[in-house]
């Protein structure tokens, strides 16, 4: 019995050096027809949230499409954690050798780094390929609320001033930063309060619970097409293309408030990459952006996105960084 | 309505369908029986598998998952007092001291067959009276959820065992460790000493790997030389000789269902508060309360057919409001809207295929993971045999790859044998630790309600008192506080 288990064992073994062998085989085999072509091997992609989130779920279905465009796999690595920074320190330390990129949000990443002491990265730590999603904060009421119009909402926050509940993402969010960027150039006053998420947020306007959110528009789409909710606003320079007839913020108030709150998703890879690759990366998610598959998809889920190149995504986070950095004070 | 649940038995009933279904309740067993793999996690990876599927396969599939890896957590909690999941911690105070007396088959069969039928009944409010329960949900504003955290901390004094002291001790401890991380309204950091791993808090899931695999790995190493083994089941090993005591317990079932459905509806609370409130409930209507931790069947079907009534419960403000309950209906919610389908009365009249067929699913799912279920622990029981000098190192590595894997995090392995080296002093002194998680579970929820009331009322402590009696839902939470002090210092009272 214990000879036959013995035989068995060692049958086991020489079979998997066996496979082993054939393997190593056909790696060097690989390797060396292919030695110039990158990618060679999957590239992987740093989440700085948990599965599952609206971060986490654009990312993967982003990786999926993209494959056939990179001609490899895209792995997520999930790295949540103390909103967004041990996400992005990752990918600041990660080595910049092109299999390594990571999934940042705008404008998270400036937020985590202006509001706390001693974050480990710096923005030059990272080269931006391209930009994919832009979601706004959207401005909302429940249904049956006295406040038909924006101007309905500022006026009662006039006559009373610190009164008026708002509920949103928080703290320290990019939802709460654009409602104190709004409150700023509209010179009105609310009492903003925090919520784990825009999802219980949004729960508690349905229930009644405060007068008013700054939820995304991605996570209140749903409920405004239901007639639950009615949007009174959005923080964005352009209509939102899933919710026709609400007004922007500018032609609502007649006011220029910059949308500096919108969440915006893009791809960025350490500092070091060869320009080759991200020329060879941009041009991967660029022709994503242009799959019917991938866009009749994100279409279904009410995914808004917005492209940018490397050069146009660089541009716009100089730009929101001096923003978001001329506003910040106002949140701590 | 009636004409839409004969269109969905008619979907249901094909290949894919039944497949799929298969699938899921297979793979949420084996992630429910490994502490480290959560639903939640499960759940995230596999919906860009879905998509290339029907909508209504896909969801059963995720259904599956999500039913069978809450009721699976039981095993692991039963044969070897680690909470596969955190709703399996109410579980274990029974259901552990059974394996001990050599009554494992029949720990694990009474957990299968109340989690079957929590289940099944959750899934029946889910199909028949979800829009009403739907509505009442959001009548929860933050002084009732506050309120609902004081009042599952009075829970405490039944999860204590023997000393009401030693509980509310580790009740403490838990609180207090609940308060690490950022403060959920000011965003101010407490106690985290620049370790980003901490300012979210002390991840529930990685301390409860370390509070009750460390201890159990330290004992093992000390007795390994004594000999001793478990004994093995000592009664019949048909799992089926015990339905009848589990149907014989139709208050306890029916009682510990409501509890869970309730609890589910609620946003934010979560299976693990499901279980813990059906044992406390329970103990409290037994005749021999002070048999509660030393094995008693009461307990472990009080508790598992809570956490699976969660499961159908949570699933009502999701599918008829698109308001997710807890991280595993917001997972699912964005694998619902990963196929165009939007949640709210409109995915009951125009997508009424789906729905009603993915609810039926959830009938099928919560029957078949019984088998499976039992099929798995059957092999499992073989663990408790296997030489402690070989088992302790092997959950050591378990804990150790599970902590990690929750968030990718070296830190999280830390915080783990942090956590598990405080639980091992709380087992040398004799100090319980189900309270400890009840008060790091409820202390975030308890301390984030209370300053967001606060908010709500501009900071006004009047106005706040005021609306706690004025509110009616926060009113009659109010009261089940006080009768449950009341009676938990009586019976204190009495039994000195």
């Amino acid at each position: 019995m214990k000879r036959k288990s013995m035989k068995k064992a060692t049958g086991v073994f020489y079979g998997n050096i066996l496979i082993l062998l054939a393997l190593g085989l056909l790696v060097g085999l690989g390797t060396t027809s292919l030695q110039a072509a990158y990618p060679r091997k999957p590239i992987t992609m740093i989440v700085a949230y948990s599965p599952g989130g609206g971060t986490d779920t654009a990312a993967r279905i982003v990786a999926k499409f993209v494959q056939p465009h990179l001609g490899q796999r895209l792995v997520i690595q999930n790295k949540p954690g103390a909103g967004g920074q041990i996400g992005f320190t990752a990918l600041a330390n990660s080595k910049a050798d092109g299999y390594k990129i990571g999934f940042i949000n705008i404008p998270s990443i400036f937020m985590v780094k202006m509001l706390r002491q001693n974050v480990p990265y710096e923005m030059s730590d990272f080269v931006p390929i391209a930009n994919i999603q832009m979601d706004p904060v959207v401005l909302a009421v429940k249904a049956d609320s006295p406040y038909q119009s924006l101007d309905d909402l500022i006026r009662a926050s006039r006559e009373n001033p610190g009164k008026i509940n708002v509920g949103g993402d928080g703290p320290q969010s990019n939802n709460q930063l654009q409602l104190i960027v709004a409150e700023k150039k509209l010179d009105i006053d609310f009492n903003f309060v925090s919520y784990n998420g825009s999802g219980p947020a949004i729960t508690s306007l349905l229930g009644g619970q405060v007068d008013a959110a700054v939820p995304s528009a991605s996570s209140a789409t749903t409920h405004i097409k239901n007639g639950r909710l009615r949007a009174l606003a959005i923080f964005s320079d352009d209509p939102y293309p899933y919710l026709p007839g609400v007004p922007t913020i500018k032609t609502a108030s007649g006011i220029e408030i910059p949308c500096i709150g919108a969440s915006m998703r893009g791809i960025a890879a350490p500092k070091g990459v060869s320009a080759e690759q991200v020329e060879y990366l941009q041009q991967a998610f660029a022709k994503v952006m242009k799959d019917p598959g991938f866009l009749d998809r994100a279409n279904k889920m009410g995914l808004p996105l917005k492209f940018m190149d490397a050069d146009q995504f660089n541009q716009f986070l100089e730009q929101a960084e001096k923003d978001t950095r001329e506003y910040i004070d106002l949140l701590k | 309505m009636f004409e839409n649940i004969l269109l969905g038995i008619t979907l249901l009933f094909s290949l894919s369908m039944l497949t799929a279904i298969a699938g899921g309740v297979v793979g949420g067993v084996l992630i429910g029986v490994l502490p480290g793999l959560t639903s939640t996690m499960g759940i995230a990876l596999l919906i860009p598998i879905t998509f290339s599927m029907p909508p209504a396969v896909g969801l059963a599939m995720l259904g599956g998952i999500y039913l069978a890896s809450t009721y699976s957590g039981a095993i692991s909690a039963i044969l070897l007092n680690i909470p596969g999941t955190p709703a399996a911690v109410a579980t274990l105070l029974d259901g552990h001291p059974m394996t001990k007396k050599g009554q494992s088959t029949r720990a694990l069969a009474l957990a299968t067959f109340g989690s079957c039928v929590g289940g099944l009944i959750s899934v029946l409010a889910l199909l028949f009276i979800a829009p009403p329960l739907a509505e009442f949900s959001l009548r929860f504003g933050s002084p009732e959820y506050f309120l609902l955290a004081v009042f599952g901390i009075t829970v405490i004094s039944s999860l204590s065992g023997k000393d009401v002291e030693k509980g509310l001790i580790a009740g403490v401890i838990g609180l207090f460790l609940s308060t690490i991380g950022n403060h959920p309204l000011t965003g101010f950091m407490r106690f985290t000493y620049e370790i980003p791993a901490l300012y979210d808090g002390i991840p529930l899931v990685v301390s409860l790997i370390g509070l009750y695999s460390i201890p159990e790995v330290i004992d093992m190493l000390v007795t390994r030389a004594s000999g001793e083994k478990i004994k093995l089941d000592t009664d019949k090993s048909n799992p089926f000789a015990f339905l009848p005591e589990v149907i014989g317990q139709k208050l306890n079932l029916i009682r510990s269902s409501l509890i869970g459905i309730m609890i589910g509806i609620i946003p934010g609370v979560g299976c693990s508060i499901g279980g813990f409130m059906a044992y406390d409930g329970a103990k409290r209507s037994s005749k021999t309360p002070e048999k509660f931790g030393t094995g008693c069947s009461e307990g472990v079907v009080a508790s598992e057919t809570a956490n699976n009534a969660v499961t159908g419960g949570t699933l009502i403000p999701l599918l008829t409001l698109g308001v997710p309950g807890n991280p595993v209906t917001a997972v699912l919610l964005g694998g619902i809207m990963i196929h165009g389908l939007r949640p709210g009365a409109e995915l009951f009249t125009v997508n009424a295929d789906i729905v009603y067929s993915f609810i039926l699913s959830l009938f099928v799912s919560n029957i078949l993971f019984v088998p499976v279920g039992l099929f798995m622990a059957k092999y499992c029981v073989r663990l408790i045999q296997v030489p402690k000098s070989i088992l302790a190192p092997s959950i050591l590595a378990l804990a150790v790859v599970g902590s990690y894997a929750i968030r990718g995090s070296v830190d999280d392995i830390w915080i783990m044998l942090f956590v598990g080296f405080c639980g091992f002093v709380m087992q040398f002194f004799d100090i319980p630790r189900a309270p400890m998680v009840l008060g790091l579970v409820l202390g975030t929820m308890a301390e984030g309600e209370l300053s967001r009331s606060l908010a709500l009322v501009h900071g006004d402590v009047t106005a706040f008192l005021l609306q706690l009696v004025t509110r009616p839902i926060s009113a009659i939470i109010l009261i089940l506080c006080a009768i449950s002090l009341f009676q938990g210092i009586k019976q204190q009272l009495r039994r000195n």
